[in-house]
């Protein structure tokens, strides 16, 4: 009935550790979370170095070596000797005197980042979104679908109100303050449909464990 | 450092950055790809230095210093070293990848992962508590809440079509209408916020990224 | 009504001994209720059923860890049957380290099921790349920098399937399956600069989220938890494409108690309130 395979049990017996937090705090548990944290960021840094370090850094490089002098066609590999450089500077935040030389690295993936995100931003999360919000009411209007029309005015009624509530430059009277109220019922209804969901995914994630542990282990169920 | 130096590596970049985007010459294009997306991928690499080494510094200093629970501390330290050893030791398996389970996908698999999932698995058991403690219709808007999650529960189970076969439309409605419109207006917040943000970043308004590093 | 109000004060712990119950009856003496398919999966199931076989290949992403495996697990299994099964070239990536791992578990297992298949040729492990957007970004602009090697170490121009890869427009279609926001770079990064085509397998709580960009087509199917990888596989049964075990429909019939059971949780915690409040007035 048992599983004889000794990986299994010690995958078992480290899930009956965490759960064992349920009845009250132990030191299996506290053994567990400790565990976990430490072999996790192990890791992460062995799949940091084979999958990232090794064939888009050092490879690289190596490359560049193994051609010297004769490197016009892999300058480009030679150059990531910069940024290479530059990410070496994150070791000094353990230093008091030049922890600051970590601003260098972070100013360019913020400089990046940021300037990557403005336009694709803007034309994703709101013109986009602007454009569905008119074309599920123009869209059904021209093909005759009333009941498809009358959602696409109650989401436009939606988005309206929503966009209001959150409008706290004014306060949320006459005219706003209807909007805000009709905004608000929306939200609340988006929240509740939310946390319907959310119950299923957490249930979902007990669920998996407790397959692990009749299949896997006890070999209760198939 | 002075600190109007990485101001204006973050003012220049992102410039550039945004304006690349709606420049599609050739040069433009290699010189985005094959110089700035290809660094960038590479100092995000090194981002992982400062979590690993607050982490072995933080229970470094706790066995050291004898700290309550630092006996803990050096489970963890061991679990780190020993992950590292295996996976550098056992390269061969950690490289060949699919059809092969070395050492190093063992203990991901039958350690670290059942851990991991069921830190997230006992949520289930506080959300039911939580539920039944906390969840209360005190007024209308926490009513709606409440009547829009009872019909997408009902409505993602197959039981609920045995109580009634409308209820996975009415649920499908839901979230498709209500959920949706309201969801849209937070996006449009959402999207407004992050360009307002970044410009922010980008022309150094904003400069809590900096703490207080530099002169 | 006392014995209501006393209820109210219940230990917890035997809250938890009901769920566990509720969660562990069904999966112990299954009632297998068929699980109702809902357009969005779907449509996600059409878009991979539809690019012909040995021709582009799909992207797949899983994004996530072993945090949300048992949602996201059955999903990435599934699309992977179902490319192995209609002879469709797999990629199979990750933006997640702890991915990594269980990319490896999902490819394992699935190439078991077609022993017919070969890696290199019908599916690949291009492994993990740190930078989320900008790895999106690099796609984009030149796969073959972003992965200059497979998962295994092995050059991308010497792998088959990773050999013609440039950009986007090498890719049939690229499908998510992720437990965090990584599915907004996607659809803000992939979709709207590059103009690929996504579909999502998501966790049931940030799902109803992504209904905007289901309408507005950035979106052109989605999962959602636990319920959209029994989806799936009901598709997959459905097609004669896969029998393997239905892990995700096995656990739908412990979600329907459970529900039902958090259900009479909140009714019966709000009888309580009232009462209570009665009761002071």
């Amino acid at each position: 009935m048992f599983s004889t395979n000794v990986w299994t049990w010690i995958a078992a017996l480290l899930t009956l550790a965490i759960f064992s937090f349920l009845y009250r705090d132990n030191p299996f548990y506290r053994f567990a979370e400790h565990l976990f944290v430490g072999i996790s960021a192990g890791y992460g840094v062995i799949i940091y170095w084979y999958n990232n370090m090794v064939p888009n850094l050092i490879n690289p490089l190596l490359n560049f070596g193994h051609a010297w002098p004769h490197v016009s066609k892999v300058w480009l590999d030679g150059l990531v000797i910069i940024p290479g450089l530059l990410g070496l500077l994150f070791f000094f935040m353990f230093s008091k005197k030049y922890s600051y030389l970590i601003l260098l690295p972070l100013s360019v993936i913020l400089g990046m980042e940021n300037g990557l995100s403005v336009p694709t931003y803007l034309q994703a999360e709101v013109i986009k979104q602007a454009q569905g919000t008119l074309q599920g009411i123009h869209t059904p209007f021209i093909a005759g679908q009333t009941f498809f029309m009358v959602n696409g005015l109650i989401v436009l009624v939606g988005v309206i109100g929503t966009l209001s509530y959150f409008f706290f430059s004014r306060e949320h009277k006459g005219v706003l303050g209807v909007s805000s109220k009709v905004g608000i019922w929306f939200i609340m209804l988006g929240f509740g449909a939310s946390f319907g969901y959310t119950v299923m995914a957490r249930l979902s994630l007990l669920i998996g464990r407790v397959q692990f542990l009749l299949t896997d282990w006890i070999h209760l169920i198939k | 450092m002075d600190r109007r130096i990485p101001l204006t590596i973050v003012l220049v970049l992102g410039i550039l950055m945004l304006l690349q985007f709606f420049i599609p010459s050739r040069a433009s294009e290699t010189f985005f790809t094959d110089i700035f997306v290809r660094w960038g991928l590479l100092l995000y690499i090194f981002a992982l230095i400062p979590s690993v080494g607050s982490l072995i510094r933080h229970h470094w200093r706790k066995v050291g210093a004898r700290r309550e629970g630092w006996a803990y501390s050096i489970v963890t330290l061991i679990g780190l070293f020993v992950m590292i050893l295996v996976g550098f030791l056992d390269r061969e398996h950690v490289l060949a990848k699919v059809k092969a389970a070395g050492l190093f996908r063992t203990l991901f698999l039958n350690v670290q992962v059942p851990m991991q999932a069921s830190m997230f698995g006992i949520l289930a058991f506080y959300m039911a508590s939580a539920s039944y403690r906390a969840f209360r219709a005190r007024t209308l808007e926490a009513t709606l809440l409440l009547v829009a999650a009872f019909i997408v529960m009902f409505g993602v189970i197959p039981f609920g079509a045995y109580v009634w076969d409308k209820i996975p439309f009415i649920s499908e409605w839901l979230l498709e209408v209500p959920n949706m419109a309201a969801k849209r207006g937070i996006r449009f917040g959402v999207g407004l916020g992050i360009a307002a943000t970044s410009l922010k970043i980008i022309l150094g308004i904003e400069r809590s990224w900096m703490g207080g590093g530099g002169k | 009504m006392i014995w209501l109000l006393k209820l109210f004060k219940i230990d917890r712990r035997i809250l938890f001994l009901l769920i566990a119950a509720a969660v562990i009856i069904p999966l112990v003496r299954p009632l297998g209720l068929p699980t109702a398919v809902t357009p969005h999966a779907q449509h996600l199931f059409d878009a991979v059923d539809r690019i012909p076989p040995r021709t582009k290949p799909v992207l797949l992403s899983m994004d996530y860890g072993p945090n949300v495996m048992p949602e996201l697990q059955p999903m990435s299994m599934a699309v992977v049957r179902h490319c192995l099964a209609r002879k469709i070239p797999i990629i199979v990536m990750t933006l997640d380290p702890n991915g990594v791992g269980l990319a490896e578990d999902a490819l394992h297992r699935a190439a078991l099921e077609y022993p017919d298949v070969k890696e290199g040729v019908d599916y690949a492990l291009a492994g993990f790349k740190v930078g989320g957007y900008l790895v999106m970004i690099s796609i984009g602009q030149d796969f073959q920098t972003t992965f200059p090697t497979d998962a295994a170490g092995h050059p991308s121009k010497e792998v088959p399937i990773l050999t013609n890869i440039k950009n986007y427009d090498d890719i049939a279609l690229v499908i998510t399956i992720a437990g965090s926001a990584i599915v907004e770079n996607w659809i803000v990064f992939a979709v709207t600069r590059y103009h690929a085509t996504l579909c999502a397998g998501i966790t049931a709580v940030s799902s109803a989220d992504y209904y905007p960009f289901l309408q507005t087509g950035q979106l052109t199917g989605l999962l959602a938890g636990m319920k959209g990888g029994a989806e799936y596989e009901q598709l997959l049964a459905n097609n004669d494409l896969s029998h393997a075990p239905k892990r995700a429909s096995q656990g739908m019939d412990a979600i329907s108690s459970a529900h039902i059971l958090i259900i009479i949780f909140i009714i019966l915690g709000n009888i309580g309130y009232f009462l209570g409040r009665r009761k002071k007035a």
